[in-house]
C-alpha cells in the first residue's frame, strides 16, 4: 500500500493575538511559532496506522521553504518512510496553485491512497485535497472521519452536518481529506525528531515541474486583510467572578429561564 | 442577461437552510445588477422539493434521475459541469458544506472557473464578484478578488445570510438533460449513520451550559456538569471536547454536531469558531465566558465576560445553590 | 568415643554424595551466571566507584538489616534470625568440611563450643522461619502477597533444619559422647528412636533426606527469591553510587534502556511489599504498584536477556515466551509520582521510580500510548518553553504592581530568583512569588529575575522520560544563565531546585564553576539567622507542614521550613501522621499534574484529610505543585472554611506585615 500524505507547516494562532503586517496582506508572523497543521497531524497518523496494519510505504509531501522541513521531520519521526519538500521559491501560492503543484508532484509517485487534512489552520480554504484529486482524476471524499482499508477498497464515513455521517465505499486509488478526531495522533519525541533529521529529505523545485503558466497564477487575489469590525459583539460584563455570576444569573432569569 | 446560479442542497427530502440563505443573497445581487437568478436541484423523486424553490428564483432547473438519488461527487460534478457550460452563469453559488467541499473543486477543475470558498460576504464590482472570507479561524477577515474568468464559483458559509425571501418570484421549471456520466461507481453510497443519538437531547434544552477546549482537562467537567444540573440546564460542548472523548458525541454543538435553540446559551471557554457558532444561531441569548478578550465568540455573543471559566462556574454554583 | 566431629557416620556412598554436591553447585553457578548476565546486558554500564556511604550501608543494612527493623520490629527480628541462622549453619558446614578435608580441629572443647553454637543458630533459624510462616499464613500481614515460592522456600528451609536436628539426634541415640549434651536440640531427638538398632537403620535415610533437601535448595537458590541474598548487598552498595547520565542518543536501541543498577534492582527484590504500603498511588488503589512493576520488569529482563539465548534451540523457545510475556504493562508507568517514598522504605534500596522513568522514555519514543494531556503539555513546553500556557508573554504577569528587577534588562544583582513555570503561570502559585519578592525587598537583599526570558528547567520532561526535550531545556537554561553571568540561584520550586542542584551538574562540562543553588526556604532561614527578617506579628494559629518530596526526601531539607514556621510568634506546629522522610506525596509530581489517567484517584485528598485530622487551621507547604494540588483538594474534599493552604512565603510575609491587601483578615 503506497500512501502519500500532504502536510503543511502553519503558524500556531490559537490563543495568540494576531496583528496585521504593514502590507495588510497577511498577519505579522515573526513572533509566531510554527506547527504541523492540526488536520494534517491526524492525516499522517492515519497513514502510519494503515501502514502498521497492512504494511506499505508512507511519503510525506509539503510545499514550502526550507524552514518548513520541520514538519517533514516530524512526519518521518512518526514513521513516514520518505519525505519530499517542494521548494516554492518566490511563489505565494493560493489553494488552486498548491493543488496544481502538489498534484504534479504526486503524479510521479506511486500511490494507492493520498491523504490530506480537511483544511489548513491559516487560510481555511478546505479544498486543496479535492482539487488535487480532481486534477489527477482520482475519486475522493472530503471530511473523512473513519477509514478502513480492505481488498483495494476503502470503507469510509464522511462527516456531514447535524451529527450525521455518510457511509460510503470507495475503490482505490483515492484521495481522502481527513477530519480531526479520526484517531489520536501519537506523541513525537525530540529524540525522534533528531533521529529523523538524519534522514534525507528530497527537494523538488516547483518551477521545474513543467506546469503551464496559468497553473502558477493565483485564482484569487488578496486585496486586503482586516481585523473583524469592533462594533459588533457582546456587551461586556465587568467585575470579579462573584459579581459576574450575579449578572449572568440575572440575565438568564430575564430571558425567561427559571433557575 | 447575465445569470447567477444557485445549487440547491437537500437531504432527507428537505431543502437545507443554506439553500435559502444563498438564494437570499443571490436575489439581492441579481436585483442590484440586473441579473437573472437560476436555481438548480439534483436528485431522484424530488418533485416535492421543487415547489419549495418556485418562489425563490427566476428559473429552476431540475435533474430528476435515479442515478442522482444519493450524493456522488463524480455524477453531480458531471451534471453540473454540463449545466454550467450550457447556461454560462457569471457566478455559481454552492453552500460551504461537506457536500460541496467534495463537489466545488471538481467543478472548478472541469469548468476552469476560479473558486472561492467559505465566503461570508459577496459583492459585485463591475461584473466581477468580490468576496470576504475569514482566515486564521475567524480571527482575521480578508477581502479577495478573482482573476479574470468567464465565470466564478463561490461557496457560501452557512448562516452568513438570512434564509428570508428578499423578493417574490414565480419560477419557470426546466427539466435538465442528463449528460453522459463517465466515472460512475467509484464511490458508492452505503447509507447514513446518526452519530448524535444518545441519552441527552441538547436540541430541546432551554438553557445550555456549554464547554469548549478552555475547560482544560477532563477532571474539570464534572464540576460544570453539576452546575448545569443545579441550574436546570443541559451540558453541551464544542468539538474538541468530543474529539478527546471527554463527552459523548451527542453533547456536541455545531455543524458536525447539533444545531440548538435554547433561550440562553452559556459558552464557557469556547473560542467561537464558525463551525461551532453555526450551531447556535437559533439561540435566544448567548453569554460567553472566555479568558481571551479577543476571542471571536464575543462577536456573536450578546453578553461577554473576560474571566477564567472555572472561577465563574464555581461562583455560579455557589450562588445558584444558595438561591 | 572421642569428642570430635563425626563425618559420614555410617554413610557408605560418600562418592554419590559428592557427585550430587557437584551437580547442585554447578546448577547454582549456572543460575548465578545467568542472572549476572542479565545485569551485564544493561545499557551504559556505569563505572562502580568505592563509596564510604556504600560500605557503611552495606554493614548496617546488609549485616544488621537496619531498614528491615524500621517500622516493623517483628519483621526485623524474623529476618535477623533467618539470616544469621542461615549464615551460621552455612558457616558451620564450611567449618566441618574444612575439618574433614584440610585440618582436623573440631575436637574437644572447640568441638563442643562449635556444636553448641550450631544448636543456638539452628534454633534461631527455626524461630525465624516459624515467625515468617505465622506472619504469612496465620497473621496474614497485608503487605505480603503469598506466592508459591514463598511457601516452598520457608517449608524447605524449615525441613532442612529440622532434618538436620534429627540426623544429629539419631546419631546421638546410638552413641552419646561425653559433653555432647550441649547439643540440646539433637538430644531432644535422640529419644525418638526406640532402640539403637532402629536408630542405626533410620539414620542413613534421614541423612540422605536432609542432604538432598539441602542440595536442592542450593541449586534452586539463584532461580528463586533467595537470590536476594547475593543481589541485595550489591544493590545496597550500588544505591549510594552517584546518579548516572543516561545519554540516550539517536542510536539507542528500542525498548527501555535499563541501567546496570536497574537490573540489579529487579533481581534483588523480595516482594516484601513495603514499597506498596507507602506508595501514594498503590495505597490509593490506583491500578499501579511499584512491587508489581519491579516483578514484571524482573520477569521481562530475565527472559529477554537470558544468556541461554545464545544457543539456538533455547533462543527459539525464549523468543516464544518473551513474545507471549506481557510487556511491562505500559499503562501503569504513568501513575508513579516519583515521590521517592518507596526508596525510603525498601530494605535494599530499590526505588521503582528510576527504572519506571526508563520505561517512560521508551513509551515517549514510541509515542502512541502517551496520555493525552501529557502530549499536549510536552508540545506546549517545546513550543512555548513552559508546560502551561501557549504563550511566552505571560511569564512576567505575576509581577503586577511589584517592582521586580529584571537581570535580562540591565538590572544588576548577585542573586538570581528563578521563579519557575508553575509559579509564574498558575494564578494561585503566583502568590508564592509575590510574597517572596516582598520579603526579599523588605530584607534589603539585592536580587533579580530573568523576566520573560526565563526558561523551563525541564522538570516535567525529565520526570516523564522525555530525555530529548529535557536535554534541550538544560542547554537552553544553562545558556541563559551563562549569558547573564548567573552564579547564585534561588528557586521557588523544589523541582527546579533539585534539578539545578543534582541533575544539571551531570550535564555541565567538567571544570565549569558549579552554580550555587538554594531553595527559598534556605535563603529565608539564612535571612532570619542574620536578623534581616524578624517575624513580629503575632498569629495565634495551629499549622501543619507538608514536606514536598523534592525538598524532603530528594534533598533532605526538613528542618529549615519548620524552624521558620516556629519563629513566628503565636504559631504552633503540629505534625501529620506522615511527615519528614515518611511524608505522603500530594500527587502532583512525576508529571502527574499534566496527565489524566484512567481510574486515577485524587491523591491530594488523602493528604489533605491527614492535614485536616491534625486540627490545624492552615497547612503550609513550600512547593508550588503541592500548593495547587492541596488547594484543589481542600475544595474537592469539602474542607473549605475549615482548612487553608498557604505557601510558607505567604505566611512569613504575613507575619512581617507584608501580606496581600485584603488577605490579612482571612488569617487567624
Ligand atoms: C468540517 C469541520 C466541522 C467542525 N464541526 C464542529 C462542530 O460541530 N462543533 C464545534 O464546536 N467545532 C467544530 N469544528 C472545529 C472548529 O473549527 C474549532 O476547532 C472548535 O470549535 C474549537 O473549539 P473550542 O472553541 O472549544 O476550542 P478553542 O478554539 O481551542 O478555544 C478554547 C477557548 O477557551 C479559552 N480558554 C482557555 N482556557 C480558559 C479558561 N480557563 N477560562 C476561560 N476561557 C478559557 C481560550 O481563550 C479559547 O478561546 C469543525 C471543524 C471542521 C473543519
Ligand atoms: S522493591 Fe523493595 S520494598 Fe518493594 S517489594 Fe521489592 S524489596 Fe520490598
Ligand atoms: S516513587 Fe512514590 S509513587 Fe513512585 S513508585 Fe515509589 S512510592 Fe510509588
Amino acid at each position: 500500500m503506497n500512501i502519500i500524505v500532504c502536510v503543511k507547516n502553519v503558524p500556531f494562532t490559537q490563543e495568540v493575538d494576531l496583528v496585521l503586517d504593514a502590507s495588510k496582506q497577511d498577519v505579522k508572523k515573526d513572533n509566531l511559532v510554527y506547527v504541523i497543521n492540526e488536520w494534517d497531524n491526524y492525516a499522517i497518523e492515519e497513514a502510519i496506522r494503515i501502514k502498521e496494519e497492512t504494511g506499505g510505504h508512507v511519503t510525506a509531501v509539503t510545499l514550502g521553504k526550507e524552514a518548513d522541513e520541520e514538519v517533514l521531520r516530524r512526519c518521518l519521526a512518526m514513521g513516514a518512510d520518505e519525505a519530499i519538500r517542494v521548494e516554492r521559491g518566490d511563489l505565494n501560492p493560493d489553494a488552486s496553485m498548491i493543488a496544481a503543484i502538489l498534484s504534479a508532484v504526486v503524479k510521479t509517485i506511486p500511490h494507492d491512497i493520498i491523504l490530506t487534512g480537511v483544511q489548513s489552520d491559516d487560510l481555511n480554504n478546505g479544498i486543496t485535497g479535492s482539487l488535487i484529486a480532481e486534477r489527477l482524476g482520482l475519486v475522493h471524499a472530503a471530511v473523512v472521519n473513519s477509514l478502513k482499508i480492505s481488498e483495494g477498497k476503502a470503507q469510509i464515513s464522511i462527516e456531514l452536518e447535524g451529527g450525521q455521517d455518510e457511509m460510503s465505499q470507495v475503490t482505490l486509488p483515492a484521495l481522502f481529506a481527513i477530519q480531526t478526531g479520526i484517531n489520536e495522533p501519537r506523541y513525537v519525541s525530540i529524540m525522534g525528531i533528531r533521529k529523523a533529521s538524519k534522514k534525507e529529505i528530497k527537494v523538488i523545485d516547483a518551477s521545474g515541474l513543467g506546469l503551464p503558466g496559468e497553473d502558477l497564477q493565483p485564482s484569487l487575489i488578496m486585496e486586503e486583510m482586516f481585523m473583524p469590525p469592533e462594533t459588533e459583539g457582546a456587551e461586556m460584563l465587568q467585575g470579579d467572578a462573584g459579581s459576574l455570576a450575579d449578572q449572568i444569573i440575572r440575565i438568564i432569569r430575564e430571558k425567561g429561564v427559571s433557575l | 442577461m447575465a445569470k447567477i446560479l444557485v445549487i440547491a442542497e437537500h437531504r432527507n427530502n428537505e431543502l437545507r437552510e443554506i439553500t435559502l440563505q444563498m438564494l437570499n443573497k443571490a436575489s439581492e445581487l441579481c436585483r442590484a445588477n440586473g441579473h437573472e437568478l437560476y436555481a438548480a436541484i439534483l436528485g431522484n423523486n424530488i418533485e416535492g422539493l421543487i415547489s419549495g424553490l418556485k418562489e425563490w428564483a427566476d428559473k429552476v432547473i431540475v435533474y430528476n434521475d435515479p442515478r442522482l438519488k444519493d450524493f456522488n461527487p463524480d455524477n453531480y460534478r458531471d451534471v453540473l459541469t454540463a449545466l454550467i457550460n450550457e447556461q454560462k452563469p457569471i457566478v455559481t453559488f454552492l453552500g460551504h458544506t461537506p457536500w460541496s467541499m467534495d463537489l466545488a473543486p471538481g467543478l472548478s477543475v472541469k469548468t476552469g472557473f476560479p473558486l472561492a470558498t467559505d465566503c461570508v460576504d459577496i459583492t459585485m464590482d463591475s461584473g466581477r464578484p468580490k468576496v470576504v472570507r475569514q482566515v486564521y479561524s475567524g480571527k482575521i477577515f480578508s477581502r479577495m478578488a478573482f482573476r479574470d474568468a468567464s465565470g466564478y464559483l463561490i461557496t457560501v458559509r452557512a448562516g452568513a445570510f438570512p434564509a428570508a425571501k428578499a423578493f417574490d418570484y414565480q419560477a419557470e421549471i426546466i427539466q435538465g438533460a442528463m449528460p453522459d456520466l463517465v466515472t460512475q461507481g467509484r464511490r458508492e453510497f452505503m447509507g447514513y449513520r446518526d452519530t448524535c443519538k444518545g441519552e441527552v437531547d441538547i436540541t430541546q434544552a432551554e438553557l445550555l451550559v456549554s464547554i469548549g477546549r478552555g475547560i482544560g482537562e477532563q477532571d474539570n467537567i464534572p464540576q460544570v456538569q453539576e452546575l448545569a444540573g443545579i441550574m436546570g440546564g443541559t451540558l453541551s460542548c464544542s468539538r474538541p471536547v468530543v474529539d478527546k472523548k471527554w463527552l459523548p458525541k451527542y453533547h456536541q454543538v455545531g455543524t458536525s454536531g447539533k444545531s440548538v435553540k435554547p433561550k440562553v446559551y452559556l459558552a464557557l471557554g469556547i473560542s467561537g469558531a464558525f463551525q461551532h457558532v453555526a450551531g447556535i444561531s437559533g439561540a435566544g441569548t448567548v453569554i460567553a465566558v472566555n479568558k481571551d478578550k479577543k476571542a471571536p465568540i464575543f462577536r456573536v455573543a450578546h453578553y461577554g465576560a473576560v474571566a477564567d471559566l472555572l472561577n465563574v462556574a464555581a461562583a455560579l454554583k455557589e450562588k445558584v445553590s444558595v438561591k | 568415643m572421642p569428642i570430635a566431629r563425626i563425618h559420614f557416620w555410617g554413610i557408605d556412598s560418600k562418592y554419590l554424595f559428592y557427585i550430587l554436591v557437584g551437580i547442585s553447585v554447578a546448577v547454582f553457578l549456572l543460575g548465578v551466571y545467568s542472572r549476572v548476565s542479565v545485569w551485564l546486558a544493561a545499557v551504559n554500564r556505569e563505572k562502580v566507584i568505592v563509596s564510604r556511604e556504600g560500605i557503611l550501608n552495606l554493614l548496617m543494612d546488609g549485616l544488621f538489616g537496619r531498614r528491615i527493623f524500621k517500622g516493623d520490629l517483628i519483621a526485623g527480628l524474623m529476618h535477623f534470625f533467618i539470616m544469621w541462622g542461615f549464615i551460621g549453619l552455612f558457616l558451620g558446614t564450611v567449618l566441618s568440611t574444612t575439618d574433614y578435608w584440610i585440618i582436623h580441629f573440631l575436637s574437644g572443647d572447640v568441638y563442643l563450643i562449635y556444636s553448641f553454637c550450631l544448636e543456638i543458630l539452628g534454633l534461631m533459624f527455626i524461630a525465624g522461619l516459624l515467625t515468617a510462616l505465622i506472619r504469612r499464613y496465620i497473621a496474614r500481614v497485608s503487605r505480603l502477597d503469598n506466592q508459591a515460592q514463598d511457601l516452598w522456600i520457608l517449608v524447605l528451609l524449615f525441613f532442612c533444619v529440622l532434618t538436620g536436628f534429627m540426623v544429629e539426634g539419631v546419631r546421638l541415640a546410638v552413641n552419646m559422647p561425653e559433653g555432647e549434651s550441649v547439643s540440646f536440640g539433637g538430644v531432644i531427638f535422640s529419644s525418638l528412636p526406640s532402640s539403637k538398632e532402629q536408630a542405626e537403620a533410620v539414620y542413613p535415610i534421614i541423612w540422605w533426606v536432609h542432604s538432598l533437601a539441602s542440595l536442592f535448595l542450593v541449586a534452586w537458590f539463584p532461580f528463586s527469591k533467595l537470590f536476594h541474598v547475593l543481589a541485595g548487598p550489591v544493590n545496597i552498595y550500588m544505591a549510594s553510587q552517584p546518579e548516572a547520565v543516561v545519554s540516550r542518543d539517536e542510536e539507542s536501541p528500542e525498548g527501555p534502556g535499563f541501567l546496570f543498577r536497574d537490573m540489579i534492582n529487579f533481581s534483588a527484590c523480595t516482594r516484601c511489599g513495603r514499597c506498596n504500603e507507602v506508595c501514594p498511588s498503590a495505597s490509593a488503589m490506583e491500578p499501579f504498584s511499584p512491587r508489581e512493576f519491579i516483578a514484571q520488569a524482573n520477569e521481562y529482563t530475565r527472559l529477554r536477556y537470558n544468556p541461554l539465548s545464545r544457543i539456538k534451540w533455547f533462543r527459539e523457545k525464549l523468543i516464544k515466551s518473551v513474545s507471549a510475556l506481557p510487556e511491562i504493562s505500559p499503562e501503569q508507568i504513568w501513575y508513579c509520582t516519583t515521590c521517592r517514598a518507596c526508596l525510603e522504605v525498601c530494605p535494599i534500596y530499590i526505588g521503582a521510580f528510576e527504572p519506571i522513568r526508563r520505561v517512560r522514555t521508551s513509551e515517549i519514543e514510541e509515542g502512541s500510548r502517551v496520555p493525552n494531556l501529557l502530549t499536549k503539555s510536552l508540545e506546549t513546553l517545546y513550543m512555548f518553553d513552559n508546560p502551561w500556557e501557549r504563550s511566552k508573554k505571560k511569564r512576567g504577569e505575576w509581577f503586577g504592581d511589584l517592582a521586580v528587577p529584571d537581570l535580562t534588562a540591565g538590572a544588576k544583582a548577585d542573586l538570581c530568583y528563578f521563579v519557575g513555570c508553575t509559579t509564574s503561570f498558575d494564578t494561585r502559585a503566583q502568590g508564592l512569588a509575590r510574597s517572596f519578592v516582598k520579603i526579599m525587598t523588605h530584607a534589603g537583599v539585592s536580587f533579580g529575575t530573568l523576566g520573560q526570558k526565563e526558561t523551563c528547567c525541564g522538570d516535567i520532561a525529565r520526570r516523564v522520560g522525555e530525555e530529548g526535550l529535557f536535554e534541550e531545556q538544560v542547554k537552553k537554561t544553562m545558556g541563559l544563565l551563562k549569558t547573564y553571568g548567573i552564579a547564585d540561584l534561588v528557586a521557588s520550586s523544589p523541582h527546579c531546585f533539585n534539578l539545578f542542584r543534582n541533575e544539571y551538574p551531570l550535564y555541565q562540562s567538567p571544570g565549569a564553576t558549579p552554580l550555587r543553588v538554594r531553595h527559598y526556604t534556605q535563603v529565608l532561614e539564612e535571612l532570619m539567622e542574620r536578623g534581616l527578617i524578624k517575624p513580629v506579628k503575632r498569629m495565634d494559629l495551629r499549622v501543619t507542614y507538608h514536606d514536598p518530596c523534592y525538598l524532603g526526601r530528594y534533598n533532605n531539607i526538613y528542618q529549615a521550613p519548620r524552624r521558620l514556621i516556629r519563629s513566628i510568634p503565636g504559631v504552633s506546629l503540629v505534625e501529620m501522621a506522615h511527615y519528614g522522610p515518611d511524608s505522603l506525596c500530594c500527587g502532583g509530581g512525576g508529571g502527574r499534574l499534566w496527565q489524566e489517567l484512567e481510574d486515577e484517584k485524587k491523591l491530594s485528598e488523602v493528604r489533605i484529610r491527614e492535614a485536616a485530622d491534625t486540627g490545624a487551621d492552615i497547612v503550609i507547604t513550600t512547593c508550588p505543585y503541592c500548593l495547587i494540588m492541596l488547594e484543589d483538594a481542600v475544595k474537592t474534599a469539602d474542607l473549605e472554611g475549615r482548612l487553608r493552604v498557604m505557601d510558607l512565603n505567604e505566611l512569613i510575609a504575613e507575619s512581617l506585615g507584608l501580606g496581600e491587601e485584603g488577605e490579612e483578615s482571612t488569617i487567624g
